[in-house]
């Protein structure tokens, strides 16, 4: 198994004391990729730091996968926007 | 230190109902949850205010204690009892409480509930540190036997075990090794992966190593002995009369350890491919030509 790329689900929750189901759920309606390597269901290693804020979110406020769905939609909108209007006070500086 | 109003804090009545508690706690968390305000340190400041009176209004034992100190809390007398009876309590007669991470809690919390919040710890809402990523390169021959390597990370050294039979792209985790946590979450870990690079005769597929192996055109015939390099050692083959062209043989336990399975190791098969001679002396081209005679 190309390990680099890829961690097992048992693993990971494993790691965050969390059950499986709860993963499986987020991979149903689509929220994360789960693949098959070597016959074990791991998840990329790219997609690690979302499932974390995933996990968390769960867990601090009670969001379920659902609404997670929205959350993280949104989430992502935040982090975009954010990084524009950084990037846009950035070329404003210069003509300050 | 000032003292907290938790009520305040969650913006409810100090006879709010455990129901109440918790629909003012999620609605602020939600609010103030630094997941839904990255970047905002104001908001993540509020957040730990909002853990902390949570913490304390939904434990109806330590709300008790809020509600009868709280707000004469500096009644040091009436206190110091307090303090008294829950370090004896614990046994200890010390708080031993050390702050890793100074200001995750108020001074006010601390001297509430110090003895608490060491035992309560898993029900902080702490944040796994970050996971730290590094690549190693070994040769096959180092992955051959268990050993152990000093890595340095920053300014720390890392003495790690490299366990025999390690694979290409394989990663391991050392656990704790990553970032600091936060809010009193745990530490990162370490991944590291490996890169183990090949440059013996031998093709390595998990414990299973594979080789081509030379036989003399007569041994191949006429069957005989041949001497095999291994991985770690050299080993006697007997070649069958007529052997033909890329037959494989295994020799069971001479491959690569398995990883993690002392003592277990892979087999090492071996195709042969038999030395067609390149020139010959008279006397061999003419036992050829009376082979040909024979129709062989």
């Amino acid at each position: 198994m190309n390990v680099k790329k890829y961690i097992s689900i048992t693993d990971f929750c494993r790691g965050h004391a969390l059950e499986e189901s709860f993963i499986y759920s987020l991979h149903e309606i689509e929220l994360i990729e789960i693949r098959q390597v070597e016959a074990k269901p791991v998840i990329p290693r790219r997609d690690l730091r979302r499932l974390e804020r995933l996990v968390r979110l769960h867990r601090d406020l009670e969001i379920s996968p659902e609404n997670l769905l929205a959350v993280d939609h949104l989430l992502d909108q935040v982090e975009s926007l954010q990084e524009e209007v950084l990037a846009l006070r950035r070329r404003l500086n210069r003509w300050e | 230190m000032n003292f907290i109003d938790y009520y305040k804090v969650l913006g409810i009545s100090s006879t709010a109902t455990a129901k109440e508690i918790k629909t003012a706690y999620r609605k602020l968390a939600r609010k103030y949850h630094p997941d839904l305000n990255p970047n905002d340190s104001a908001a993540e400041l509020k957040f730990k205010q909002v853990n902390e009176a949570h913490e304390v209004l939904s434990d109806p034992e330590k709300r008790k204690k809020y509600d009868q100190y709280g707000k004469d809390w500096m009644h040091a007398e009436q206190f110091e009892k307090a303090k008294e009876s829950r370090q004896s309590g614990r046994g200890s007669g010390q708080y031993t409480y050390s702050s890793g991470d100074e200001g995750d809690f108020s001074d006010f919390f601390e001297s509430m509930f110090g003895g608490f919040r060491q035992g309560g710890q898993s029900q902080r809402r702490g944040y796994k540190g970050q996971d730290f990523n590094a690549n190693l390169q070994l040769d096959l021959r180092e992955v051959y036997q268990t050993h152990k390597r000093t890595l340095t990370l920053g300014d720390r050294n890392i003495r790690i075990t490299i366990p025999a039979g390690i694979e290409d792209g394989q990663t391991i985790r050392i656990k704790g090794y990553g970032g600091p946590g936060i809010h009193g979450g745990p530490k990162g870990d370490l991944y590291i992966t490996f890169e183990v690079r090949n440059s013996t005769p031998f093709r390595r597929e998990g414990a299973n190593l594979f080789k081509t192996q030379e036989v003399p055109l007569t041994t191949a015939v006429l069957g005989g002995d041949l001497m095999v390099d291994t991985f770690d050692g050299k080993a006697k083959l007997k070649v069958k009369p007529l052997t033909q062209n890329n037959t494989r043989v295994k020799l069971g336990g001479k491959g690569f350890p398995k990883y993690k399975k002392e003592g277990e190791f892979g087999d090492l098969f071996i195709t042969y491919q038999v030395a067609l001679p390149k020139e010959l002396t008279p006397e061999q081209k003419s036992l050829f030509e009376s082979l040909k005679g024979t129709k062989l």
